[in-house]
């Protein structure tokens, strides 16, 4: 279990990492923390013929510009945790990132990598889908804007090209009066999940205004439940029973059935995590108002 | 037997380990760090299909590949292989090629050695290797492998079963005729691996001018190996040596001999280099050996008033390809049959057993081998019967529990005293409030609360008889230790045990110790090389401190006879009275009258002149200490408390307390580690890992990312009590512990969660997908 | 091949490696570090985590030739031939290890917790201190003796800088 060989080059700039992409093509792959990529290396799933060092880039900046986050695609997991822009505008990435591996892969992970994995129960894939993230992506060509929703293919499939790579992930700021929570299961803490949710919700007199929804383990990349977004609109916030509206929801999910886990039984587990995540998130919001 | 010790000063003594200097530095030297000149690296080419014909294995590629390879196959090791057979007639012979000749019959199975410079090249090179297979009926269910119409895997068989046996005592039409209840079940444990965090790896080096051949293993048992190795390969057993370095866990795993142990000797003999082989973690979970994959079918017979009269057990083990040496195909399903009448008192029982041929990894020995899956079913059943019959489980258990000792079992062995009722009394009190809770929770929608228990006892140390009635190629279970003490007073104890985590080298120490009168720390013990060691049968079965600690309290008594011999002489005292303590040796009641222990021994050793007349020179002991014949029974209580989110299937290990009895207690500390270590791998056993196979016969559980095991944040504070029950049958008092751990939590989990639930658990792992598929099924019950 | 300096363990050396060997065969080939230890090379089980830059790492998913002028810290260098570090000596005083197979692995991924809660002045929790080692699989030992020989060298730490 070592990698095939494979030419390594150190980027000393963004231009020149893309340029060597561009040159490599679909030999040539980006490398940050080597959490995710590394072990398919080694098991040789994956043989990359070139591997070009980013993280000498900078990129690992979280700023607030225009109303949005900008997570650098190098910002490693363990940041978010010390880092008030996420703290205070992102309740529920903040659950999801928690629940992340172990420390030393939230010490060494980043955002860029973790996405460009697209594990399909990864945490920070659903958190940008539920928040409405878009992927920044650059070549040598320029950059192209992903919202996170339309970014995933498939399990371990993006739609990044050939010469491609990420470099930030915006999050838009979202309002004041707003709240959100995440609850997985997985097997051990730290695992890939069985499933997740995350939900956001914005609110005003005590009620539901607008609600964002993502979950994970049903199906072969995370998602977002934009009918149960919209049933949940004028929820009160200290009644958060939306049974019926998760019900309806779970009932149109078609998830995998394989020897972790039945369809029937991710398919109930989405819909009680959702009512977890809900009911938190509005918890929050009441303690917040 | 029993040679009672005198005053014991280190013996169950809570002493630090003297081994965990090395490992703690990073300075131990495990397998992996052997590394020797000129030293070839093998990458083997594994199968890809679980049943195949090899039609040909094209090494073309390797031409340019540029830089030198060489390659072995099936074609160059002539009839060379593992052969574990056990000499019943019924037995169906097969035989494991080291390299696969002509067909695969597992996912992982080697197929051809390549052999490089480096280890990455050797592993670039084994890619070029393509083998071209032709397809076979795959076996891959117990059902398809009973299936007479499904060809049998090897040449000849009539059937897929191994071995099919039966053993029985008693009347058990006898014990169905009186019975007022007749309870039926079965009960299934999944397949697992080991999983020691170093894998398995071979080394060796032949020196033509000594004709010294030189292996070095990460085994359990290299005198096994030697033996193994020198009979397969012709080769003088007095020119072999084979030597396991520090060894990072074994759990039973490694105490196999593998055919990769036979073929590397033979690759580095053919090549005239060192070759070293150092599995990776893929290749460990789908080619060492596995472990469990069993399914009882028991059928009890109880009185009106809740006594069992007897027990049928119908017994299939799904053991894989092929048997492996020495404990055979028969070794799971036949101490699962052993052992399953358990610590109650019937004598009625009857047992069928069988080994089931697949295509699927060997099974072997890991910790508790058929004991996990046995006591998961005994400790099912009797909260089954209990249930079923409206009492508690734990009075259950007590009216049923032998409590008189020495105890004949229906099959005839004999129980040496234990504590079974103490210990279930002891864990009822200690369990009071956790059962309230579970009483309190029974209606909860969401939240329930379960306790369950297993009760058990575990044959450990058992001697030759039980290897002979069982006719595996094992024979034996004896272990040997040398004593020797140097001029200076200090003492080397050279034991056939090999210490992979045990703590040998601190027992043993203490245990020397206190029959010479020295520090432990001035006691150098040595393992794990056929050099130096007396041969035994290695470290398994529960026998490292009741069998090696007894042959080196024996061996160093004789020395310390020697000892106060001398020290009689040079004192003018009878040698009768003579103590030794501290490092001296004076009468008793007269420590001023004293010579030092070093004194004596560079009298015995250099200054002969001053022993007592036609005393011989030197200073050395052996003793090989076999086990008892039906070996001595440890006993234990294990019990969960367990709160299970009936939502989302997730459980909460809240408590797990221990009872236990292993007789004299040797070392407090190394006791409690290897209690603790064995109930976690249990706690792996109950909730977490299942080695997965499809309907292909591929390994669907390759990696650690989908092979769980325990991490420290799903384990709660393992609570330990102990009874110690000294056994007369060894020297010491001591019986086996280093099993027992990892034998109750399948089932004390498992009776946890029907308690929590309220339904019957047939089956392991106890995962979110279960437990939410269990809470399921009993709302429905509760519905109709 | 590519040239690198690495400062490993107090020794600065300058060393040709292929890119692709992996940062744990270099400790152990070309520097002699035998207590980095290789359990799964994928990332699973923390038996080879080392210090890169003072930062816990896996020297499994990190190729040597990403490693040019870092400071690489390994198990040797700890405490020595003695394994006089105090977490070392907790780790034997709680029977904090069996096989050894993993434990260079938790002492470096514990020694910075450990330094961690001393200086916030704190004592961690039980869940705290389980999942500081979360990423590092024990098979022998089932985690308890670490957990308390965690909790005694932070014990230990914390009346030290109370008396001081």
């Amino acid at each position: 279990m070592r990698p095939s060989e494979f030419e390594y080059h150190k980027a000393d700039s963004l231009e020149q990492a893309l340029a060597l992409l561009q040159e490599f093509g679909d030999e040539g792959r980006p490398i940050a923390g080597g959490q995710s990529l590394v072990p398919m290396m080694n098991l040789r799933l994956a043989r990359p013929a070139h591997l070009v060092d980013i993280n000498g880039l900078g990129l690992d900046t979280i700023e607030k510009k225009d109303g949005v986050i900008r997570i650098g695609a190098l910002v490693r997991h363990e940041r978010y945790l010390a880092e008030p822009l996420i703290i205070d505008n992102f309740p529920a990435f903040i659950d999801g990132v928690r629940a992340i591996g172990h420390p030393t892969i939230r010490r060494n992970g980043t955002i860029g990598g973790s996405l460009a994995h697209a594990d399909p129960t990864a945490e920070l894939p659903l958190l940008c889908m539920l928040h409405d993230g878009e992927i920044i992506a650059a070549s040598a060509g320029g950059e192209r804007r992903l919202p996170a929703t339309r970014f995933f293919e498939g399990a371990y499939m993006t739609v990044l090209e050939a010469g491609e790579m990420i470099v930030a992930v915006e999050l838009p700021v979202p309002p004041a009066s707003s709240s959100g929570a995440f609850v997985e299961m997985a097997e051990r803490r730290g695992d890939f999940a069985i499933a997740a949710c995350g939900v956001t919700l914005e609110h005003a007199r005590g009620r539901v205004t607008r609600a964002a929804v993502a979950c994970s383990g049903a199906g072969q990349t995370a998602m977002r439940a934009p009918q149960l977004e919209e049933a949940l609109e004028g929820l009160e916030l200290a009644h958060p029973d939306a049974a019926a509206a998760i019900a309806a929801f779970t009932e149109t999910l078609n998830p995998p059935d394989d020897h972790s886990a039945s369809a029937d039984y991710r398919r109930a587990l989405v819909g009680q995590l959702t009512e977890q995540a809900l009911a938190t998130a509005c918890s929050r919001a009441m303690e917040a108002s | 037997m029993t040679q009672q010790m005198d005053r014991p000063k280190h013996i169950g003594a809570r002493i630090q380990r003297f081994e965990d200097t090395r490992l703690l530095a990073g300075t131990a030297r495990y397998i992996d760090d052997i590394r020797l000149p000129n030293m070839l690296h093998l990458r083997f080419v594994r199968a890809q299909m679980a049943h195949a014909k090899v039609l040909e294995i094209d090494t073309e590629a390797l031409e340019d590949i540029g830089f030198p390879t060489q390659v072995f196959t099936g074609a160059d090791i002539g009839d060379l292989s593992i052969k574990a057979h056990q000499d019943y007639p019924e037995m169906q012979y097969s035989e494991q090629p080291l390299l696969a000749r002509e067909r695969v019959r597992f996912v992982g199975e080697a197929v051809a050695a390549v052999l490089a410079d480096d280890a990455y090249q050797a592993e670039d090179a084994a890619e070029m290797v393509f083998v071209d297979y032709e397809p076979l009926q795959v076996v891959t269910t117990m059902d398809q492998a009973r299936d007479p119409e499904v060809p049998g895997l090897f040449d000849g068989w009539r059937t897929n079963i191994f071995v099919e046996r039966q053993m029985k005592g008693g009347d058990i039409a006898q014990a169905k005729a009186e019975a007022a209840h007749v309870i039926k079940r079965t009960y299934t444990t999944q397949r697992q691996a080991g999983v020691p965090m170093e894998g398995r790896g071979v080394a060796a080096e032949y020196d033509p001018a000594s004709r010294m051949l030189t292996v070095w293993s990460s085994t359990q048992i290299p005198h096994l190996v030697r033996t193994y190795i020198a009979e397969e390969l012709g080769l003088p057993e007095s020119r072999l040596r084979v030597v396991a370095p520090d060894v990072g866990g074994g759990f039973g795993v490694k105490g196999q001999v593998f055919p990769e142990e036979v073929l590397v000797p033979w690759l580095a003999m053919k090549t005239g280099r060192p070759v070293k082989w150092v599995e990776d973690r893929r290749e460990h979970l789908t080619s060492s050996i596995h472990a469990r994959d069993h399914s009882h079918t028991l059928e009890a017979y109880v009185s009106e008033d809740g006594r069992l009269l007897g027990l049928k057990a119908d017994i299939s083990v799904d053991v894989g390809a092929y048997s492996t040496f020495p404990f055979t195909a028969a070794g799971d399903p036949g101490m699962a049959a052993k052992v399953m009448p358990g610590p109650y008192d019937f004598q009625h029982y009857e047992a069928t057993f069988r080994a089931l041929a697949t295509n699927k990894c060997p099974i072997g020995t890991y910790r508790g081998v058929g004991r996990p899956s046995a006591v998961f079913a005994q400790e099912r059943l009797m909260d089954d019967i209990a249930n079923e019959l409206g009492l508690d489980p734990i009075e259950f258990r007590l009216k049923n529990v032998v409590r008189d000792f020495p105890y004949t079992n229906a099959l005839g062995f004999t129980y040496d005293p234990g504590s079974y009722a103490e210990t279930l009394e002891k864990m009822r009190d200690l369990l009071a409030e956790d059962r309230a809770a579970a009483e309190a929770s029974s209606n909860d929608p969401d939240k329930r609360i379960g306790v369950g228990l297993a009760c058990f006892v575990e044959q450990t140390a058992h001697g030759t008889p039980d290897f002979t009635r069982r006719r595996v190629p094992i024979e034996t279970g004896y272990i040997a230790a040398r004593v020797e003490m140097t001029p200076d007073g200090q003492a080397l104890v050279d034991i056939g045990l090999q210490n992979h985590g045990q703590g040998h080298e601190t027992v043993m120490a203490q245990v020397a110790a206190d029959a010479l009168g020295i520090d432990p720390k001035d006691v150098h013990v040595r393992h794990g090389d056929t050099l130096t060691t007396p041969y035994s049968v290695g470290t398994w079965g529960s026998r490292g401190g009741a069998l090696g600690g007894g042959a080196v309290h024996v061996a160093a008594g004789r020395i310390a006879d020697k000892l106060k011999a001398i020290a009689g002489h040079l004192l003018q005292s009878d040698p009768q009275k003579i103590v030794l303590q501290n490092g001296i040796a004076h009468p008793e009641g007269q420590p001023d009258r004293h010579v030092a222990v070093a004194k004596l021994a560079r009298t015995a050793l250099r200054n002969v002149d001053q022993l007592p007349a036609g005393m011989e020179p030197g200073l050395e002991a052996q003793y090989s200490l076999d086990g008892p014949n039906d070996g001595t029974y440890s006993n234990a209580v294990h019990a969960a408390v367990v709160e299970i989110d009936t939502k989302t299937g997730k459980m909460q290990l809240k408590r797990f307390v221990v009872v236990e009895d292993c007789g004299t207690i040797l070392n407090p500390l190394i006791v409690d580690g290897q209690v603790r270590g064995g109930v976690v791998q249990g706690i792996g056993s109950a909730m977490l890992e299942h080695f997965i196979y499809d309907e292909d016969g591929q390994p669907l559980t390759v990696t650690f990312a989908d092979y769980l095991m325990p991490l420290a944040t799903e384990i709660p504070e393992i609570e330990l009590h102990h009874i110690e029950t000294p056994t007369p049958l060894t020297p010491l008092g001591a019986k086996g512990l280093g099993e027992g751990g990892a034998i109750g939590p399948a089932a004390a989990i498992a009776n946890a969660v029907a308690d929590a639930l309220g339904i019957e658990v047939t089956k392991t792992p106890l995962n979110a997908n279960a437990l939410w598929h269990l809470a399921r099924q009993a709302e429905k019950n509760r519905a109709e | 091949m590519i040239e690198i300096t690495l400062e490993v363990n107090g020794e600065t050396r300058r060393l040709s490696v292929e890119s692709r060997r992996l940062l744990a065969d270099v400790l152990r080939q070309e520097f002699n570090l035998s207590g980095v230890h290789i359990g799964c090379a994928h990332g699973a089980c923390g038996c080879c985590t080392v210090h890169l830059d003072g930062k816990p790492r896996l020297s499994c998913l990190t190729f040597a030739a990403q490693c040019d002028g870092k400071s690489v810290r390994t198990v040797e260098s700890v405490g020595g031939v003695g394994a006089d570090h105090p977490l070392q000596k907790a780790f034997r005083s709680e029977h904090g290890l069996q096989c050894g197979y993993c434990t260079p692995g938790f002492i470096m991924t514990l020694i910075p917790f450990v330094e961690e809660m001393t200086a916030e002045r704190r004592m961690p929790d039980e869940e705290e201190i389980r999942e500081a080692m979360s990423g590092n699989i024990c098979r022998c030992t089932g985690y308890q003796g670490i957990v308390e020989a965690v909790r005694k060298v932070i014990g230990e730490n914390l009346e030290e800088g109370a008396q001081a």
